[in-house]
């Protein structure tokens, strides 16, 4: 019969396929190790020259400083904003409920690069385009919003609406509910979505070139401009940095609301 | 009862009034003064389609659209070779196993576009892992242009948007009954004849619905054409960024933008009303 041999050529293909994901990633973090000057795979040799010519490197911490700050403001506004509309969105059906959705997850929807021009024509047309940091900020907070409201909202639809029933016969205010019943039991939704919306927001390029101005830029965009400049390993050293702190949060992820964290819709 | 419970919509619009307001003052509405300014003659006195004839009209900006075409259609089909083995795989794994398997594809989803292109720089790049290959083992003389062209930028979009593939084809291969497979199994169907009359048909709906993201998404992404395009295999989307920060056409730049926003809206669009089609003929 051909069916094992069929499987087995299904394996064959799938494991390939799965190496091709995996591919850059390997090789960006082997490469990193390099003792050569330049890059070269597989490396002549073996050092941590490069993680030690990085943390030299003074645009890395500041660019490294601006992302993190930005990340983690942006998160904050939008889990708050976040949150409110995805209760909202709860509430079952009511006017204008598919217009609230729709405006909501709307940055979704734009290409990255039409929302950061748009952003930027904006920003010129105000004189605006130099702030720096609070452009970051908002822009960061729009395009990581869609992705708490989603999490958020699935978290709490999942979550039971006669145990809300009941805290209100028994005299619960509003408020209360919330506090005491959805939010305990959609925290672990809540909170994957905040590291993905933080990893979201650590890791955008395309938006974030629009708005960086001189010292302030983000981390993933000074690594795309060296990318082109510099032929050393540096940029595998970043690099390799970036994976294992992403790497961090995916298991972060996991181990709060698993792989389905992921699979929200 | 409380007044919260008496008037749903109003208190609804209340909570997420902050949100729509930043959402309405953020993206919604520099992009609508983005559309008027892409219809606007440069001295702002009246409404015109000048830039999109120039656009229309020039040799850079139409290679640039067919270019980005080919790369979306090369990378979709890409994407549906990998995404079906993979999909099948996981679906009929052990929880653990199944659990791995969609682990290492979705993990590279959290890692930067730009880490992620970088590491096709140095896989396919002239003097990358690939090419040494090529040339120590006596294959090619010389090292293959693998990179800075539209061969660059599919391989990299095509592991950038694998992912979303599989997820799209996961979603329904799950609702698949196995007891389908193995009735046409025992009724004599080899594999490949249950994959092409039982699974596929099943799965069409996730195969569209990842067909159109997959597509969508590799037109408009940006950052991996940008690093593994070059200067002379520009995208609409790496056009738009020229036209932008070196030519400084911001017109140009701005139907570039709405002709994006326009082909991301209709896929959307699209989806949307297939995906209504399919709830009401499935009941």
């Amino acid at each position: 019969m051909l069916w094992p041999l069929g499987h087995l050529l299904l394996v064959v293909v799938g494991a390939c396929w799965q190496i091709f994901m995996l591919a850059p990633l390997v090789i960006v973090v082997i490469v990193s190790f390099t003792s050569a000057s330049y890059l070269l795979f597989p490396p002549p040799g073996y050092s941590l020259r490069w993680y030690a010519a990085v943390m030299e490197l003074s645009w890395f911490w500041r660019s490294l400083g601006v992302s993190l700050i930005v990340a983690m403001v942006s998160t904050a506004i939008a889990v708050v904003l976040g949150t409110l509309a995805a209760r909202a969105l709860t509430r079952g059906r009511f006017i204008g409920h598919s217009v609230l959705e729709y405006v909501v997850l709307s940055p979704l929807l734009l290409p990255g690069v039409v929302l950061g021009f748009a952003l930027f024509n904006v920003l010129v047309l105000m004189g605006l385009e130099n702030a720096g940091l609070p452009n970051l900020i908002v822009a960061h907070t729009l395009i990581t919003l869609p992705f708490v409201v989603r999490s958020v909202w699935s978290a709490m639809a999942g979550s039971d609406a006669t145990l809300e029933e009941a805290a209100y016969s028994l005299g619960a205010t509003p408020f209360q509910t919330f506090r005491h019943v959805v939010l305990p039991s959609a925290m672990p939704g809540i909170l994957a979505g905040t590291i993905l919306a933080f990893t979201y927001s650590f890791n955008d390029v395309t938006i974030s070139i629009f708005l960086t101005s001189g010292e302030v830029t983000t981390l993933p965009v000074e690594l795309m401009a060296d990318l082109e400049y510099s032929a050393n390993a540096a940029p595998a050293a970043i690099s390799s940095l970036m994976i294992a702190l992403m790497l961090f949060m995916f298991l972060l992820v996991i181990r709060i609301g698993g792989l389905k964290a992921f699979l929200d819709r | 009862m409380t007044a919260d419970m008496k008037r749903p919509a109003a208190t609804a619009w209340l909570q997420s009034s902050p949100a729509v307001l930043l959402v309405t003052a953020i993206a919604i509405i520099p992009s609508l003064i983005l559309l008027f300014q892409a219809f606007r003659t440069p001295d702002g006195a009246a409404f015109t389609a000048e830039h999109f004839e120039g656009l229309a009209s020039s040799r850079l900006a139409a290679q640039a659209f067919w270019r980005t075409l080919r790369v979306a259609a090369w990378t979709t089909v890409l994407t549906i070779l990998g995404g079906y083995p993979l999909a099948i795989l996981i679906s009929r794994a052990r929880e653990r196993v199944a659990g791995l398997m969609l682990a290492v594809i979705i993990f590279p989803l959290m890692v930067s576009v730009v880490v992620r292109a970088f590491g096709w720089v140095v896989i396919l790049g002239p003097s990358g892992l690939v090419n040494r290959l090529l040339v120590a083992s006596g294959l090619v003389a010389e090292p293959l242009k693998l990179m800075h062209n539209e061969f660059g930028i599919i391989v990299g979009e095509t592991q950038l948007l694998l992912p979303y593939m599989v997820l799209s084809l996961l979603a329904v291969l799950q609702k698949v009954d196995p007891y389908l497979e193995e009735a046409a199994k025992s009724l004599g169907a080899n594999p490949i004849v249950t994959f092409f009359r039982v699974t596929r048909p099943i799965t069409l709906p996730g195969l569209l619905s990842g067909v159109l993201l997959v597509f969508s998404l590799a037109m408009t992404a940006f950052a991996t054409p940008q690093i593994l395009g070059g200067a002379r295999s520009p995208l609409l989307t790496t056009l738009l960024y020229r036209y932008v920060f070196s030519t400084y056409d911001w017109a140009a730049a701005a139907a570039v933008a709405v002709l994006l926003a326009a082909i991301a809206i209709a896929f959307v669009t699209v989806q949307r009303l297939l995906a209504r089609v399919w709830l009401k003929a499935n009941g």
